[in-house]
């Protein structure tokens, strides 16, 4: 039996459907991350986990109790937001005491947890300090604190992280998976950011027009992509348009890639051949036979990213992203002739819906 | 001549008030200040009406003013009146800017449009209909009833400071981090929303004060003799002897000036030692 269950939850806000029968179950102590472009309904089901929207239709269980309705202060389940929502008018030991002081904890208790708590995300020295005098990380340390405080029974977190620079950023999730993991709390992460999401989550729910569009693991997730959606959304993917036109074989604009079999397609079909740019190797001579598929271009894009070097290869009507290391990226300038390969095992085909 | 003289002055002449401007603002300062001036001079003058500067000065009003019978009565219910209508006002109009706020934003342009609506009606006409409607009733002609009109007549004084106090906060994400935390709305708007609207209630509350402190029309038409409020006294005396008269006003505004610095000061206090700051990043 799960934790946390949602059954068939739908919620609409005027035409739109905002979440669209949201089923997923929880399991205790794991970070679940619901990831999706903005309006997606990720949000709107995190507010409904926290009680501060109501579903139209469905239920939502937490350890075999409906809080469907239960209202949002009675719930026992603790919130960061994207904006901290500190207190301004108390210091962050009264910010963090303050859950504890609605449940009429004895005071002794009250001052151990905060110790506690502030040990955690290792600020003890800014207790007497007010919210206005903290830094952006720090008072969403607070925040995380102060909602673990109460030892709420799941913790919600809706996008954490966004109001902050990229290097806080990746210190801060490591340290929310770190406190997420010490406590085994089960916690639902809201971002827009897949990077965020693929590294922190044990699991990830891909959501797109209130749908949710995939559930799995991290690894699941971008290697295994269910749908286009998913597999455009997690990482980048060059897609070739085409027509099943063997056994494992498709046709596109004057190309033919070769597939793994493609046993749950009819011949004719319309398809999409999905193939990740990592999975592409870039060689500046013809190369054998035996390396897959071969596609001949020109260099029309170099793009510095750090670790790897992306090129963008101009082919027919198409344009063809591959990734290489930045050893190899010395070699290449542009409008070099490259042969771009790819074996038909990273290739990923899926209908194209309607 | 002199050119190469003249770029450093000129952009030090930038900064530097010119001339009109000076005058212009003494002017100004000049037009606010000398009827107050004026008032309190005249309040010590023992004759100022043959000659350009008063013929000698006398505190002898001033202890005319405060022997005068209705003295200490009409100071204390104008105080009753001006207190307990920032009090009806707080209670009132915070629940609701907040409310609209947080749970019926669309309601909020309605409010906008209600608290103008004082503006717009004269206050004979509120007083006379008042007086109609609550005829015959147990709060007709009775100080209550007046509390309620004054209430309607200072409301947008009260509204506005706390309504834009309210904008400032975000006030939706602190109640609901409140409520995540196991606080019932009636907690969260007393220990996090109103500790953080402080400005806006001190400010509201001295701007309903210095009204209601100085209301003369919705007194006298509601209430007239039965319940005499400062205002009405001196309007009294100004018939019986300009000089007293001038008396009372100082007092009154030496009041009105007591009564800002203690609510001030109370704001200070309640606010502690926490600051009004923007969300840091």
């Amino acid at each position: 039996m799960a934790y946390l269950e949602l059954k068939n939850v739908h919620k609409t806000f005027g035409n739109v459907k905002a979440v669209n029968d949201f089923t997923l179950d929880i399991n205790k102590g794991k970070l679940v991350s619901f990831l999706g472009p903005s309006g997606c309904g990720k949000t709107t089901t995190l507010r409904m986990i926290a009680g501060f929207e109501q579903p139209d239709e469905g239920t939502i269980q937490l350890d075999n109790e409906d809080i469907t309705i239960v209202s949002p202060n009675q719930r026992d389940i603790g919130m960061v937001f994207q904006a901290y929502a500190l207190f301004p008018n108390m210091s962050v030991r009264q910010n963090i005491a303050f859950g504890l002081k609605m449940k009429k904890t004895p005071k002794v208790e009250i001052e151990k947890r905060v110790d506690e708590v502030l040990e955690m995300v290792r600020l003890k020295d800014t207790a007497k300090r007010y919210p206005h005098q903290l830094s952006g990380g720090q008072q969403q340390r607070i925040a995380l604190a102060r909602a673990l405080a109460v030892r709420p029974r799941v913790l919600l977190l809706d996008e954490p992280l966004s109001a902050l620079d990229a290097e806080v950023r990746v210190a801060l999730r490591g340290e929310i998976r770190r406190i997420q993991s010490d406590l085994a709390i089960t916690t639902v992460y809201v971002t827009h950011d897949q990077e965020e999401a693929l590294s922190i989550s044990d699991q990830v729910v891909v959501m797109e027009n209130g749908v949710i569009q995939q559930v799995g693991t991290p690894q699941e997730i971008y290697r295994a992509p269910q749908t286009r959606f998913v597999a455009t959304f997690i990482g980048t993917a060059n897609q070739f348009f085409g027509k099943v036109g063997g056994e494992s074989e498709v046709q596109c604009s004057g190309l033919s890639i070769s597939t793994r079999k493609l046993s749950d397609f009819t011949k004719g079909q319309e398809v999409v051949v999905l193939v990740r740019p990592e999975l592409i190797s870039v060689n500046t001579s013809q190369p054998s036979a035996d390396a897959g598929n071969i596609i001949e271009g020109i260099v029309e894009t170099v793009t510095f990213h750090g670790a790897v070097t992306r090129l963008g290869v101009h082919m027919n009507q198409q344009r063809v992203v591959a990734d290489i290391t930045v050893n190899s990226a010395e070699s290449i300038s542009l409008n070099q002739t490259v042969w771009l390969s790819f074996k038909p095992e990273v290739c990923k085909v899926m209908a194209v819906a309607e | 001549m002199k050119i190469n003289r003249k770029s450093p002055t000129a952009a030090q002449k930038k900064n530097r008030p010119q001339v009109w401007q000076i005058i212009l603002i003494a002017f100004f300062i000049f037009y606010m200040f000398l009827p107050i001036l004026s008032t309190y001079i005249f309040s010590i003058a023992t004759r100022w009406d043959r000659t350009i500067f008063p013929e000698g000065f006398t505190f002898e009003f001033y202890k005319e003013a405060t022997d005068a019978s209705y003295f200490t009565t009409s100071l204390r219910n104008s105080l009753i009146l001006s207190l307990s209508t920032i009090l009806v006002s707080l209670i009132i109009i915070i629940p609701t800017v907040y409310w609209v706020n947080v749970r019926l934003p669309k309601a909020k342009s309605i409010l906008d449009i209600l608290m103008i609506l004082p503006f717009g009606i004269p206050t004979v006409v509120l007083a006379l209909a008042l007086v109609q409607v609550y005829n015959g009733t147990p709060i007709g002609r009775s100080p209550v009833l007046l509390i309620g009109a004054v209430f309607i007549y200072s409301m947008p004084f009260m509204y506005r400071p706390i309504s834009n106090a309210l904008h400032s906060i975000d006030a939706l994400t602190l109640t609901e981090a409140g409520q995540s935390l196991g606080a019932s709305t009636l907690q969260v708007m007393l220990k996090v929303i109103i500790p953080n609207i402080y400005p806006g209630i001190i400010s509201g509350s001295l701007l309903v004060f210095a009204t209601v402190f100085a209301e003369f029309t919705l007194t006298k038409l509601i209430l007239g003799a039965r319940f005499k409020t400062f205002p009405l006294l001196l309007v009294e005396y100004t018939r019986i002897n300009g000089n007293i008269a001038a008396a009372f006003s100082v007092i009154s505004f030496t009041i009105a000036w007591l009564a800002s610095l203690l609510i001030l000061w109370i704001g200070k206090k309640g606010q502690g030692s926490s600051t009004q700051a923007p969300h840091a990043h």
